[in-house]
């Protein structure tokens, strides 16, 4: 009887021994697993930036290749003195653009306000998300009330009113963007442009999108006053 | 005893179960280790050498580009005289963002990862439009993210759920980035209108900000501006 408790002590140990040792063994295999999947993930995002960095490289490029063969084309110092001044003025906002194109009209609600106010009226933030969205989608010219949007323009919401280039502007406000219609319609799918759907459903304010046949215009800015910036040389 | 040795033997046979399942389950985790591991390495080598080949373009373009440049220049420098001329060009390149720009300005640094900092919700776009859309409020009279001019079209856009485009071009790293803002104008006025406007609430948000009047020195915009569908109304007055 002793020896035979014994011995099945021994032979049940020793199971229980091999049973510890192969768990600890898989876990162990699992995760080693796991980690190496870890550091793949990792590095896939910066090769992607990568990608997208030099794309955008090769797209500058092409654009200084394109300046530089103009530069070589032009006749004369003088003709290309005017010509440059005329694009850095085109490119500065500075003349009057015409073109195919969107207009976006939004507005106040003029119902009985019962809910929260805040969502009856038509927010700066909305305005700036709306023109981020167009020139994201490739617009080349944006105006807001005949306001046109520079490098300069803030869109500031001051009470009652929103200051776009130091002027007042008040509802209903009419977003004018030139630019590919169809890029610039798909631009717009994003929550926000949803979000003033259902507000123009709930709370009765405007929302309405054009796409004209007929060119669209956008006027041209003021020069901006320098006072503090100097030009340099890049270095 | 009897009793015992049926005990015995039922524990045994269990535990040889047991023990030949964890066997033969051990067995398979190592060959599938074993072809996984093959893939991983196999994997790994090519990332790695895509990345260096993109690397390497990435460094050529760089290059190409400085070249170009240079070649630009010294064009424009050869064939406009007029110191008029020279100005008016100044002025307009400096309103399109075409030209770097040194002045008198602010530097707005804000971390949102990092030691002892505890943020839950990173710096997202709207974040940095906002601040964009305060300095122009300011009279800034050019501004910079991370390196990137802000000019008319400029675009500030999520790709992914990580990456943050300025001019469609990633300004955020993987693991964490510091955002440095430039900005040229009135110091004291840029300085107040981001101090009362914008810093306060990034602070609260646990996020580490840095604000220093300095001269700060604007890079150009690099992108270059396409005009395919909009036309000019009249010819310029230029």
């Amino acid at each position: 009887m002793q020896p035979n408790k014994n011995i099945a002590i021994g032979l049940i140990t020793l199971c229980l021994l091999a049973i510890g040792f192969f768990s600890v063994v898989l876990i162990k295999a699992y995760y080693q697993h796991n980690k190496a999947d870890d550091v793949q993930e990792a590095s896939l995002p910066s090769l992607i930036q990568l990608e997208m960095e030099n794309e955008k490289l090769t797209q500058e490029n092409e654009n200084l290749w394109e300046e530089l063969t103009k530069l070589q084309a032009a006749d004369g110092a003088a003709a290309l003195a005017s010509q440059q001044l005329e694009e850095a003025s085109i490119n500065a906002c500075l003349v009057g653009m015409t073109g195919p194109g969107i207009k976006i009209i939004l507005d106040d609600s003029r119902e009985e306000r019962i809910a929260e106010a805040g969502n009856y009226v038509i927010h700066e933030e909305y305005l700036s998300a709306l023109v981020n969205a167009l020139w994201n989608g490739g617009a080349e010219a944006i105006a807001i009330n005949n306001q046109r949007l520079t490098a300069h323009t803030e869109i500031f919401c001051s009470g009652s009113y929103i200051q776009i280039n130091g002027t007042r502007q008040m509802p209903p406000y009419h977003i004018v963007a030139i630019g590919n219609q169809e890029n610039l319609k798909s631009a717009l799918q994003f929550y926000l442009w949803d979000k003033l759907g259902e507000y123009q459903q709930l709370y009765g304010i405007t929302r309405k999108l054009e796409t004209p046949k007929e060119p669209l215009t956008v006027p041209a800015a003021k020069q901006f006053t320098f006072k503090y910036a100097q030009p340099v040389k890049e270095g | 005893m009897r009793n015992l040795n049926k005990h015995v033997v039922t524990v045994a046979t269990i535990a040889a179960i047991i023990i030949g399942f964890l066997i033969a389950v051990q067995i398979q985790t190592k060959e599938e280790a074993d072809t996984a591991a093959q893939i991983q390495s196999k994997r790994l080598a090519q990332i790695k050498s895509v990345t260096e080949s993109l690397t390497e373009k990435n460094k050529k373009l760089r290059e190409i580009q400085e070249q170009l440049n240079e070649q630009i220049n010294s064009y424009r420098e050869k064939n406009i005289n007029n110191p008029l001329l020279i100005e008016k060009l100044n002025e307009l390149k400096m309103s399109d963002g075409t030209i770097a720009v040194q002045g008198p300005g602010i530097r707005l640094k804000i971390q949102d990862s990092g030691q002892n900092i505890d943020v839950l919700f990173p710096i997202n776009t709207d974040d940095l439009r906002r601040i964009v859309n305060t300095l122009r409020f300011a009279g800034a009279e050019a501004i910079s993210i991370n390196g990137q001019r802000i000019v008319f079209c400029t675009s500030i856009v999520m790709s992914g759920n990580s990456t943050i485009l300025v001019n469609s071009v990633p300004i955020s790293k993987i693991g964490g980035t510091t955002y440095e803002i430039l900005a040229i104008g009135d110091q004291t006025v840029l300085v107040d209108y981001l101090t009362n406007l914008e810093i306060l609430p990034l602070k609260q948000a646990g996020m580490k900000v840095d604000l220093t009047k300095e001269i700060v020195t604007i890079p150009a915009y690099k992108g270059g501006y396409t005009f395919e569908y909009a036309k000019t109304i009249q010819p310029s007055n230029y």
